[in-house]
């Protein structure tokens, strides 16, 4: 008996050995200096290239996948001999958003990341996130790419840059010229021009709006989140303070009675509980005259296997009524590297925000750029025309704001695909719903 | 006799260690942090009974995810074990149609949920599926519409019919345990001169008590882990009326980032699935020797 407790202790040890080996040394916040560097220098040159952990969503049919491959492989070619990367590649949003959310947990967050839907948020609150404006102040050339306005929409509270954005996103909403020319409309100006507009298309045959609210009711959300943005100078405001407290306004419960209206008379009739995917299919099949939607749609509408033949030269895109626009940057790429890679982590940052990766991502998704500094080219400008119109919008807005998925936590943006089929099947109202979305509000923790 | 004790000592303790370290540790991890305060961005700290008091306060959603799930137990325990039962009996008879039915039967149960969730997304799709299609077909009406997974009046059986009738695990369970049924009980029934009907009635089903019992636990923990087809077919809305306890942990600890009001949902569904085991076992006398 003395012999197998003996043993068991022995295995206890053992254990208790191997998991304060594993348990992480605290980080520096601050970049590294001195005899750290050099003795990582050091230590270096004899291991080979040293490995930085990333972590990304952007593979299989992801609509920035090809630009990925081809930033990462860029990235091999020009430091493959010092870096090497170790990549997880995680099928879908909400399953890298989960994932990175438990690593976040058991401070182990890869070195480099994405940390969009509130990661960068709990990357900052565990301490593991680098404030990175000291390294874009060493590095100008890197600065110029990033620019001021994309530094200046990540700064965070407590003034530090916890993330550097990679693309800006300006969405309007795209339209079927065909449609709208037979149902003798244009594009509105006002939201009620743009209701009696959905009227038209309806009684010319056709359904006005390509909806879905399942997922995070990207669509559906864009219009509501342009209602609320364009609706005076307090809708305004709300669309572009971060993080929400209040939605039970009047814009907002204004807003959410028109998209009643809109998802029960004037949208594809799956739409509720429908994925981006279908409504997507609704509006490339011509099954439906509208949908708001972001450039990176522009490649699926020249994509046979997507889109009916020719749809690109039939379609529109147009600022949202009362001359309103999504103008935003992406949270971008937090640096949660440790002091032994932090020099190659920090080198594959600068090249997954500098100018390579932001050019690859406009060809191949319709990614805006951060600066004017990324050049379009007379053969993209022919190319993509969608896009560059959206970028010709942007300077026309009156409103610009920002999306709900960037201003609302998860908790909240969760809630409008729980809620959407309960006020259109009048289980609530408008205003329960704001009220629903405050509470969410205080469920984030 | 000590050789004997040493071995069944080394063939224990890697089941044991394993135990201890994936489970015992994890329900110990459980239970701690659900008295703390923990989120996925730190915290930890000794809160007492906070997390267990705002699951439970008059105005909790969970009382509603509770519902849900007492009567999805209630229902998968008692209409799914019957239809299980049923299907055994009829089967058993062994007529020319038993092997197929046996195999289409237990059909639903071999394919992974998440093939089940996306067939039944298209079978209740309101535009092109299987069932409105049906419909506008019978009725003339080719305006009907309906959402079975998003109208609140018939989200919850919708995502019911999903499970509740596809029991054939139960009917194989139940059809193999009928086999150990000596022929001479079924001969001396039809020689006293009893029907199929009291044959099943008052021989069959009391022998079966054990094992019908045991695949009612089945069931009804089964209805305390649903998730995947929950989450492919409504999400666990509209608003919370189809979402369970599993549905709402996940969301509480990944949506919500509040790990400590989740572990303390999972202790619950620990104890509310104990419970239930408890119940069934003494509903079913599954200790008692079915022979008296």
């Amino acid at each position: 008996m003395k012999r197998i407790l003996l043993s068991m202790a022995a295995v206890v040890t053992a254990i208790a050995l191997l998991v304060s080996g594993c348990t992480k040394a605290p980080v520096s916040t601050e970049p590294s200096q001195g005899t750290n560097k050099e003795t990582a220098a050091a230590d270096k040159s004899t291991n080979g290239p040293v490995e930085v952990t990333y972590a990304t969503f952007r593979v299989g049919a992801h609509v920035q996948a090809p630009g990925e491959k081809i930033m990462l492989e860029e990235f091999n070619r020009l430091y493959g001999d010092k870096i090497k990367l170790v990549i997880e590649e995680l099928p879908s949003d909400d399953v890298y958003v989960n994932k990175m959310k438990a690593l976040a947990a058991s401070n182990s967050l890869p070195d480099v990341f994405d940390g969009k839907n509130g990661v960068r948020e709990l990357a900052i609150a565990n301490g593991t996130a680098r404030n990175l404006l000291p390294y874009l102040e060493e590095d100008p050339e890197w600065k110029k790419y990033v620019g001021d306005m994309a530094i200046k929409a990540n700064t965070n509270e407590d003034g530090n840059l916890y993330s550097i954005s990679y693309s800006q996103r300006i969405i309007g909403y795209y339209y079927n010229k065909s449609m709208f020319e037979k149902a003798g409309i244009k594009p509105a100006e006002t939201w009620e021009e743009f209701m009696s507009n959905c009227e038209a298309l309806k009684k010319a045959g056709f359904t006005p709006f390509a909806n879905a609210t399942g997922e995070n009711a990207w669509t559906v959300n864009l219009l509501l989140g342009a209602m609320i943005g364009t609706a005076n100078e307090a809708g305004n405001k709300l669309m572009n303070e971060k993080p929400v407290t209040n939605f039970n306004t009047p814009e907002v419960i204004n807003a959410l009675e028109n998209i009643k209206k809109i998802l029960t008379d004037y949208s594809n009739t799956d739409a509720l509980g429908a994925v981006y995917a279908n409504a997507a299919n609704v509006f490339c099949q011509e099954q439906a005259a509208m949908i708001a939607n972001g450039p990176w749609m522009v490649g699926d509408f020249t994509n046979p296997e997507k889109s009916v033949e020719g749809l690109d030269q039939r379609l529109g895109v147009a600022l949202y009524p009362n001359k309103g626009i999504y103008s935003e940057y992406d949270p971008g790429f937090v640096l949660c590297a440790k002091d032994d890679n932090l020099e190659e982590a920090l080198t594959f940052l600068k090249f997954r925000t500098g100018p390579f990766s932001q050019k690859t991502f406009l060809e191949t998704a319709g990614s805006l750029p951060l600066t004017n500094n990324i050049e379009l080219s007379e053969e993209f400008k022919a190319k993509k025309p969608l896009v560059v119109q959206h970028l010709e919008l942007a300077s026309q807005a009156e409103y610009k704001f920002k999306t709900l998925d960037v201003i609302a936590d998860s908790s909240v943006i969760d809630s409008f695909a729980k809620l959407y089929p309960e006020l259109v099947f009048g289980e609530i109202d408008a205003q329960t719903f704001a009220q629903k979305l405050t509470d969410a509000v205080y469920r984030q923790k | 006799m000590k050789v004997k004790k040493r071995w069944i000592i080394i063939f224990l303790t890697p089941a044991v260690l394993l135990f201890a370290f994936v489970y015992l540790t994890s329900l110990y991890i459980l239970v701690t942090t659900s008295f703390t305060d923990l989120t996925a961005g730190g915290g930890g700290n000794f809160v007492g009974l906070k997390n267990y008091i705002e699951l439970f306060k008059p105005a909790s959603e969970f009382w509603s995810v509770l519902k849900n799930n007492v009567i999805w137990v209630l229902l998968q325990s008692t209409v799914h074990v019957y239809l299980g039962v049923i299907v055994a009996l009829i089967l058993a008879r062994n007529k020319w149609y038993t092997s197929l039915v046996r195999t289409i039967y237990m059909l639903p149960n071999i394919i992974s949920n998440a093939a089940l969730g996306m067939l039944f997304i298209f079978i209740l799709n309101p535009k092109f599926g299987l069932i409105n299609n049906t419909w506008r077909l019978i009725s003339g009406n080719d305006a009907y519409m309906q959402n079975w997974f998003m109208d609140p009046k018939t989200a919850f059986g919708s995502v019911t019919m999903t499970w509740l009738p596809y029991a054939g695990i139960t009917a194989i369970l139940v059809m193999a345990e009928m086999t150990s049924i000596p022929d001479s009980i079924y001969e001396a029934a039809i020689i006293d001169g009893a029907s199929q009907l009291q044959i099943n009635m008052f021989i069959v089903l009391p022998l079966m008590r054990n094992i019908i019992g045991t695949t009612t636990i089945l069931a009804a923990s089964n209805m305390l882990q649903k998730l995947d087809i929950i989450l492919l077919t409504t999400s666990g809305g509209p608003g919370t009326r189809t979402t369970n306890m599993p549905m709402s942990i996940y969301r509480t600890a990944l949506i919500d980032n509040n790990y400590s009001l989740a572990n303390a949902q999972g202790v619950f569904l620990i104890l509310f699935g104990l419970v239930a085991v408890l119940l069934i076992r003494k509903i079913y006398r599954m200790n008692e020797n079915i022979l008296g």
